[in-house]
């Protein structure tokens, strides 16, 4: 018995150092002191022996027992540290191209259209929506554009052909109808910005048939051109962050009388390093866009007395906006699709 | 325009004396409105140029074409070699650049030798001095010229600064000289001095002028003039003109061309020997009436067609162009010389109609001033006829038809400022107003003008036309920036539209594709593989499209889409990810003939009624994937599952039945994209592979895997507001299912099929315990797809799809006993339900 014992744990022994990892200790484990394992198992053996026998047989067993889980233990100690140092040795460079997920990326006039409603909005100017066929109707005589004034030609409009042969319908040539359109749904005060995709009947390098405007409307009683200029400059601090003079220039848009060209002095030159701005030709000025005060007419057409009201209204451009800001250098990139222009926008 | 500083000054006298220089020009015509575009200073080079006498002509020995000219410069006698064929006799005068001169193209005159005789300066044309458009010759200049003269000291014309200005159409008056001036004579606060008239102190021949059509001709001055002598106008006119852009004619033509852009009125010179009876007559044209027009176009007038005739056919196009038949030539003695006022949308539709666009029909369209300046420009012509023509005016007739009445305006002072928010003082109103030529009474009402609106602005028509020029000119340097105080507070809405719209473009966006913006108009051929049925005749079509590839607004977003992909392949290697988040455009019914309605512009009617008659303009999203790493149909489908699960929305993706398939898809690799909002589901787009036949169409065909998928926005309901999730408290149990069915079948089926079965097989909950069921713990749900293996051991058109079940009761944890049993229902529940004659569904 007790040879048998001393057999088992030296075939243990021989074993165990064979062994290289913690599963193959654990079934080294399970084949010698597990519950059927081989040195257990000789507990069974306990009745064939003798009181003394016994007690001393079993001093002996739980003796190797104690021994073959201290050289377990031992050896589970080693493997363990022997894996951490493998594992302490592993290498991987991180500088090796990153694994990222795809980027995208939202078109730079969303971008700049966001940030005019945003800094509008927080103005008090609720956004207002039209759509792109519009009536000629409300593209024009509502406006103020008399039917067959040289006015119209002002704006090269594309007819959409509705298959009468009429030139009722039109691709509305600036969100002022927007205007009309609300206007007609809502009485004083309105106090309205417009954004939204325009189309003229024009292609060169400077010109998109395609392009986006952002028209601001505000009627209420004791409205100024005084106020204009004070929201333009409100306007233009949020915008820029910094306080920025406004100019503005007599001109004429029939939907406004009296009307002028709006100017913010040059927020770019900075980038110019003390050079001369190329943005705005070392002026310092911006044209921003057209303005004025609401045309009676056009508060007449929608039914408000201009005696009691009076408006101003504003629209600029967003793609010219868009190319200063983000310094695009070519208006026709922001058209075609390519990602390579596109990823710039990724932030 | 292009405005001559020289000529403005000419017309302005300013206080103290002072002079117009041409920056001071330039700052008060934008600061009144008439914005310039670009200041152009002319004749350098010039100044250098001498009267040159010819002392002696003989021919170069060497060369048949060239002379040796001896010319005196005041000083000297130089030698010059000239190759021109108009040389003056002996004595005759040149414009001679002597060495060290610089033209103004650049060329610098230095000594040389032509064929070996020396040259010491040249003689120059007027092409070579930028004078004038004749490059044919040299210049030759009057006889009575003193040799060594400076040419710019008896031309001063030549030096001058040249402004082009922005007109708007409002502002016909400013389409001349002296209404350019006007503004500055009030800006700066000076006095418009006005040239030297004739005089027509002449019988009157009634016979002269019949105007047949007083609707169309407000009024019709014809003056004869005898005497006539056709030939070159002087240098100054020509020089002047040449800076204005004009060619020189002759004199009669160019004294007429001065006027217009002297007093913005056009006139025109009819040769009255040709005119039948010596007579016009205004009337409209009869139907299909011939009309040839000195530009050399011939033309079939109609009846709206306003005309100028002879007593036999017309010899005019109203204040379009004239004839060529009676056009002012060398041989013309008499003239019959008109100046008018025509109404100007008649003007505007026959030029439009005929296509001649000229300086006049663009002024009168604008409308030309119909009184005192009408007389003035035609007594300004007979002066000119008289000194430059040697003509003598025998004759004139006046007819008189429908003229505009010039409004009269009563101007309050307090709406000037309740307009502006700043105030114009009576005085300077006073003063602004009667410098603009409009006649100004202060016997209205207490603190009001009484003002009537000269007949030269047409575009003052209220009250607002008269505090716009105050704002001109009293300028808006002076504006206030004072915010009004509102008079109600202004409630900010938020449409939900707009707020779904932007935060899919952010979740697409998050999904790592980049944002595309495409004309909203496209080539209808690109649309033709997307149109479903009835949609061709829905198409929104331009009447005026720049090209016909932008002809046609477009119905579907992804032919923008691919049109991007070329542009990108074509360009570099990179994976190609997009949307496009836009507008697309149909009739909301095909599109026949004459069956639309009408448009009533009734200012009454609700907008929703007008726009009824518009075509409908839905907002769409489209993806496109094509290229990268793992870009198959399921990476499209996740950016679509991604972005709407992102704004809140429970998605499904399931496939289509065969009759619902969307043709421009793969067939077989295609889904519906649908929304689960309570009890429903509703399809809100589509996702697949691009039919490889469109791919091929396009030229893409030798590249696999272009992914697409579109989400119609006004299909999505109302963003969901998000609600927490109870936390389960005991953990699920998960037993795996793997399944052999036919490939066809889709996972989204089984997946149904499945828990389709477990509503049926589950126990009462009346029963009291709270029973095992299968549910998903809200991250994973309660059927997963884990793995779709096809390949050995599968047999052809079969695939093996193994599957996860997960088990689980609200209060307690479920124990295996009970799962087994209620898994096995399930499972040959769901087999039942899928399989059928052609399906075999069962476990592996
Ligand atoms: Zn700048």
């Amino acid at each position: 018995m007790l040879d048998q014992l001393n057999a088992e744990q030296e075939r243990f022994l021989a074993a165990l150092p064979e062994i290289a990892d913690e599963d193959a200790l654990y079934q080294l484990q399970v084949t010698y002191i597990g519950k059927k394992g081989s040195i257990t198992g000789l507990s069974k053996k306990l009745g064939k022996l003798t009181v003394d026998e016994r007690k001393a047989f079993g001093a002996e067993l739980n003796r190797v027992k104690k021994a073959v889980q201290a050289a377990l233990d031992g050896r589970r100690e080693e493997l363990r540290e022997a894996a951490r140092a493998r594992d302490l040795a592993r290498v991987e460079d991180l500088t090796m191209p990153a694994k990222r997920p795809p980027r995208g990326s939202l078109h730079p006039i969303r971008i700049a259209q966001r940030a005019l409603i945003d800094t509008f909005r927080r103005m008090g100017f609720d956004v207002a929506e039209g759509p792109h066929v519009e009536h000629a109707n409300f593209n024009f005589d509502a406006l103020n554009f008399q039917p067959d004034h040289p006015a119209r030609d002002m704006q090269d409009t594309f007819v959409v052909d509705d298959r009468r042969g009429s030139e009722d319908l039109v691709l509305r040539t600036h969100t002022s109808p927007v205007q009309i359109r609300t206007m007609l749904g809502r009485t004083p005060p309105v106090r309205i910005i417009a954004p939204g995709t325009v189309f003229r009947c024009d292609d060169d390098a400077t010109h998109s048939p395609m392009f986006h405007q952002i028209e601001g409307l505000y009627v209420d009683r004791g409205v100024t051109m005084a106020d204009l200029k004070a929201t333009m400059i409100q306007f233009t601090a949020a915008f820029f962050g910094r306080s920025l003079d406004i100019r503005l220039r007599p001109s004429y848009f029939p939907f406004v009388e009296p009307g002028a060209e709006l100017d913010m002095q040059c927020p770019f030159c900075e980038r110019a390093q003390g050079g001369t701005c190329s943005v705005c030709k070392g002026t310092g000025w911006i044209e921003l866009g057209g303005s004025g005060m609401v045309h009676p007419a056009v508060l007449e057409s929608v039914g408000v007395d201009p005696e009691v009201y009076t408006g101003w209204a504003f629209g600029f451009g967003i793609d010219r906006m868009a190319m200063l800001m983000y310094q695009i250098p070519d208006l026709r990139q922001m058209f075609d699709g390519d990602v390579r222009f596109l990823r710039s926008f990724s932030n | 325009m292009r405005i001559s500083c020289q000529w403005l000054s000419s017309l302005v006298e300013l206080p103290n004396g002072a002079s117009l220089d041409p920056s001071l020009v330039a700052s008060v015509l934008t600061g009144v409105g008439l914005e310039v575009d670009a200041i152009e200073p002319t004749g350098a080079g010039v100044e250098s140029i001498l009267v040159g006498e010819i002392r002696k002509k003989e021919p170069h020995p060497e060369a048949d074409r060239l002379t040796l000219v001896e010319l005196f410069d005041g000083e000297t006698i130089q030698s010059v070699v000239c190759g021109a064929s108009n040389l003056p006799e002996v004595g005759g005068k040149v414009a001679f650049a002597p060495v060290g001169a610089r033209l103004p193209g650049g060329m610098e005159i230095a000594p040389r030798k032509v064929r070996g005789a020396p040259s010491t300066g040249m003689i120059c044309s007027e092409e070579e001095l930028e004078i004038g458009g004749d490059g044919d010759g040299i210049l030759v200049l009057p006889e009575s010229w003193e040799a060594g003269r400076r040419l710019v000291d008896l031309v001063p014309e030549i030096c001058d600064t040249i402004l082009e200005i922005g007109v708007t159409p409002n502002r016909p008056d400013a389409l001349g000289h002296v209404g350019v001036a006007r503004d500055v004579a009030v800006k700066l606060d000076g006095r418009l001095t006005l040239p030297e008239l004739g005089a027509a102190d002449v019988p009157v021949s009634e016979e002269l002028v019949s105007l047949e059509a007083g609707d169309r001709c407000g009024r019709y001055l014809g003056f004869v003039l005898g005497g006539v002598k056709v030939g070159k106008s002087p240098l100054w006119l020509r020089v002047r003109l040449h800076r204005l852009g004009l060619r020189a004619i002759n004199n009669c033509v160019d004294i007429t061309n001065y006027v217009l852009f002297e007093q913005g009125q056009p006139l025109h010179a009819f040769d009255r020997e040709r005119l039948a009876e010596g007579r016009v007559v205004i009337r409209r044209a009869t139907e299909g009436e011939p009309f040839a027009a000195l530009d050399g176009s011939e033309h079939e007038l109609g009846g709206e067609d306003l005309v100028i005739a002879d007593a036999a056919i017309p010899q005019a196009l109203a204040g379009v162009m004239g004839g060529a038949r009676s056009m002012v030539d060398a041989e013309s003695e008499e003239i019959l010389l008109e100046a008018a006022w025509f109404a100007p949308s008649g003007v505007r539709a026959s030029a439009g109609r005929r296509s001649i666009h000229s300086d006049s029909s663009y002024r009168f369209e604008r409308g030309v001033d119909f009184g005192e300046g009408l007389d003035r420009a035609a007594l300004r012509a007979l002066k000119l006829f008289e000194t430059l023509a040697g003509a003598t005016c025998t004759a004139k007739a006046e007819a008189l038809g429908e003229l505009p009445r010039p409004p009269s305006i009563d101007l309050r002072l307090s709406r000037v400022h309740h307009v502006l928010g700043m105030p114009v003082g009576a005085r300077e109103a006073e003063r602004i107003l009667r410098g603009l030529g409009v006649v100004v009474k202060s016997d209205g009402p207490i603190g009001s003008l009484h003002c009537t609106a000269p007949s030269h602005r047409p575009d003052i028509h209220r009250e607002v036309d008269l505090i716009e020029e105050l704002m001109r000119f009293h300028g808006l340097e002076d504006l206030p920036a004072e915010a009004s105080v509102p008079s109600a507070p202004i409630v900010e809405t938020v449409d939900p539209r707009a707020t779904v719209r932007e935060r899919l473009a952010d979740a697409l966006c998050e999904a790592g594709l980049h944002e595309h913006l495409a004309y909203s108009f496209t080539h209808p051929d690109k649309l033709r593989p997307f149109l479903g049925e009835g949609e061709a005749g829905r198409i929104v079509a331009l009447s005026n499209p720049l090209r016909v590839p932008l002809s046609v607004m477009r119905t579907h977003l992804l032919p923008d889409l691919l049109d991007a992909l070329e542009v990108n392949v074509a360009r570099h290697p990179h994976a190609v990810r997009l949307f496009e988040l836009g507008r697309v455009y149909a009739w909301a019914e095909e599109r026949s003939g004459s069956a639309a309605p009408t448009f009533d512009p009734t200012r009454a009617a609700p907008v929703d009624q007008i726009d009824g008659l518009l075509p409908e303009e839905r907002e769409q999203a489209a993806i496109l994937l094509h290229g990268g790493d793992a870009e198959d149909g399921r990476s499209a489908v996740g950016v679509l599952v991604h972005a709407l699960e992102r704004l809140g929305y429970q998605v499904r993706v399931e496939a289509f039945a065969e009759s619902k398939r969307i043709p421009y898809l793969h067939p077989g690799v295609q889904a519906a994209i649908s929304i689960i909002s309570g009890d429903t589901s509703a399809c809100v787009g589509h996702v697949g592979e691009l039919h490889p036949d469109i791919a091929r169409e396009r030229g893409l065909g030798d590249r696999a895997g272009i992914y697409v998928g579109v989400v119609e926005l006004r299909a999505l309901p109302a963003l969901p507001v998000p609600v927490a999730r109870e936390r389960p408290r005991f953990p699920a149990t998960s037993r795996d299912l793997s399944l052999e069915i036919p490939t066809v079948l889709p996972a989204a089926k089984v997946v149904d099929a499945l828990i389709t079965a477990a509503a049926g097989a589950a126990p009462d909950p009346s029963a009291g315990e709270d029973p095992a069921q299968l549910l998903g713990d809200g991250i994973a749900p309660g059927v997963e797809v884990v793995e779709d293996y096809r390949g050995r051991g599968v047999g052809e058109g079969r695939r093996a799809l193994l599957l996860r079940l997960h088990y689980r009761a609200v209060g307690r944890t479920v124990t295996d006993g009970e799962i087994h049993k209620l898994h096995d229902v399930i499972v040959q529940g769901a087999i039942e339900a899928l399989s059928g004659p052609e399906l075999e569904v069962r476990i592996r």
